[in-house]
């Protein structure tokens, strides 16, 4: 008993921010991620002893997270296009150079679409390869890779063309 | 590796460019001999990681405060739950435990292990042997004997022969008249146990040692058990005509 609620406690605290961050750029809504981290976290408590090997932990929890996610489109199919918004402004609070940079990517990688972010997101946010996102995803590697290439691509043209779109008062 | 696949590459996995990446070192030959080989390639690379690191800047959005403790609460307060539903179910296990115990001791105390009078009256019998000498001095008289029957509405109008012992036993859990007599030559012990359903009337019952007798009156059986000096028969006839129901 108590070792499993030491398991769980350290799970929580070494992966919570990778996992609140990934179902962030999943849902892009604070409140949505925050509840699909705490249903994540529950169902993982409760089948905390089929995960045998700790280094699979996060994937293990992302996957969760991503079943979860699907669970919630399949409960309400709304409410889909609407985020846009809220994704810019409640970063803004604090504006320095940095953060303006930031929250233009930011709003430039929540326009990706869901199938060119997600594997962006888990790999440099994840930090997991090809395969691993390959295998996390059920695609094949050649296809994730040339997700992520068109990804980049898109986030490398907008960056790029970004001087002339500010001057016009941005996008 | 030409300018298109070596752009595919980087763009997919600026990470692949590093020489330290060893875990795909042999596929990355190429790609590090190309950036080796060419600085407007190289400077692709560095552009691409620049743009990474920028991603990832982005993408590392504030996580909530107090997150954490959230996550713990919530699997606390679940788990509370589930212990609780636990210690419900241990309770009704442990009271059905309880009552099945309760049950088998009410089946063992008062359920018969004998299934007929004589099986039950000769192990009374071996059981209390050991306590009846046949030249025991001890007499019970006539008087205090009657005053014991009269429970069993019953009355002896003269004295069967001598009685050693009489008191109340309980004869398999019923309240009864155990008699001992003084016999020929081992006593002769008689029953008074009232009607009952669970153990079956049996009017002639012996083993190896000893010979029981049986008989019914309106509301209580009369046992006589003896060995086989006794004549059963005498003593039975002697109860007969000695004894006198109130009721």
């Amino acid at each position: 008993m108590m070792t499993k609620q030491v398991r769980y406690e350290a799970l929580v605290k070494a992966l919570h921010g990778d996992l609140y961050r990934y179902a962030y750029w999943l849902c892009h809504e604070k409140q949505v991620a925050e509840d699909l981290v705490q249903e994540t976290f529950l169902r993982a408590w409760r089948a905390l002893d089929s995960l045998k090997d700790e280094k699979a932990a996060k994937s293990w929890l992302i996957t969760i997270l991503r079943r979860e996610n699907a669970r919630r489109f399949e409960r309400k199919r709304f409410e889909m296009s609407e985020y846009e918004e809220a994704t810019i402004t409640d970063t803004q609070a604090i504006s320095n150079e940095q953060n303006i940079e930031n929250d233009w990517l930011r709003e430039k990688i929540s326009q990706l679409p869901p199938e060119y972010s997600e594997p962006l997101v888990l790999q440099v946010l994840g930090g997991f390869s090809g395969e691993d996102i390959a295998s996390m995803l059920n695609l094949n590697k050649n296809t994730v890779m040339t997700r992520l290439f068109r990804a980049r691509n898109q986030l490398k043209e907008a960056l790029e063309a970004k001087p002339e779109n500010r001057k016009q008062g941005g996008l | 590796m030409d300018d298109l696949q070596f752009r595919r590459a980087i763009l997919a996995d600026p990470k692949s460019a590093e020489p330290n990446n060893a875990e795909q070192k042999h596929q990355n030959a190429d790609l590090l001999a190309a950036l080796q080989a060419d600085p407007a390639k190289k400077q692709f690379a560095q552009e691409l990681n620049q743009l990474d690191e920028k991603i990832k800047q982005a993408l590392n959005i504030p996580v909530p405060e107090g997150l954490t403790e959230k996550l713990i609460l919530r699997q606390t307060l679940a788990s509370h739950q589930i212990q609780k539903r636990k210690t419900r179910v241990h309770l009704a296990l442990a009271a059905s435990v309880a009552i099945l115990g309760g049950l088998l001791f009410n089946f063992m105390q008062f359920s018969s292990a004998y299934s007929n009078l004589g099986d039950y009256a000769l192990a009374h019998v071996y059981h209390e042997q050991t306590s009846f000498a046949n030249n025991s001095k001890n007499r019970v008289t006539l008087t205090s004997l009657n005053q014991k029957m009269a429970a069993f509405d019953g009355n002896f109008s003269d004295s069967l022969g001598e009685l050693i012992f009489a008191d109340y036993c309980r004869f398999d859990g019923m309240k009864s008249l155990h008699l001992v007599f003084q016999g020929k030559t081992s006593p002769v012990t008689v029953f008074v146990v009232p009607k009952n359903d669970q153990l079956s009337f049996s009017t002639e019952f012996n083993d190896k040692n000893l010979y029981g007798e049986s008989l019914a009156f309106k509301h209580s059986n009369v046992i006589v058990v003896a060995d086989e000096n006794e004549s059963l028969q005498q003593w039975q006839q002697n109860i007969s005509n000695n004894i006198a129901w109130t009721i």
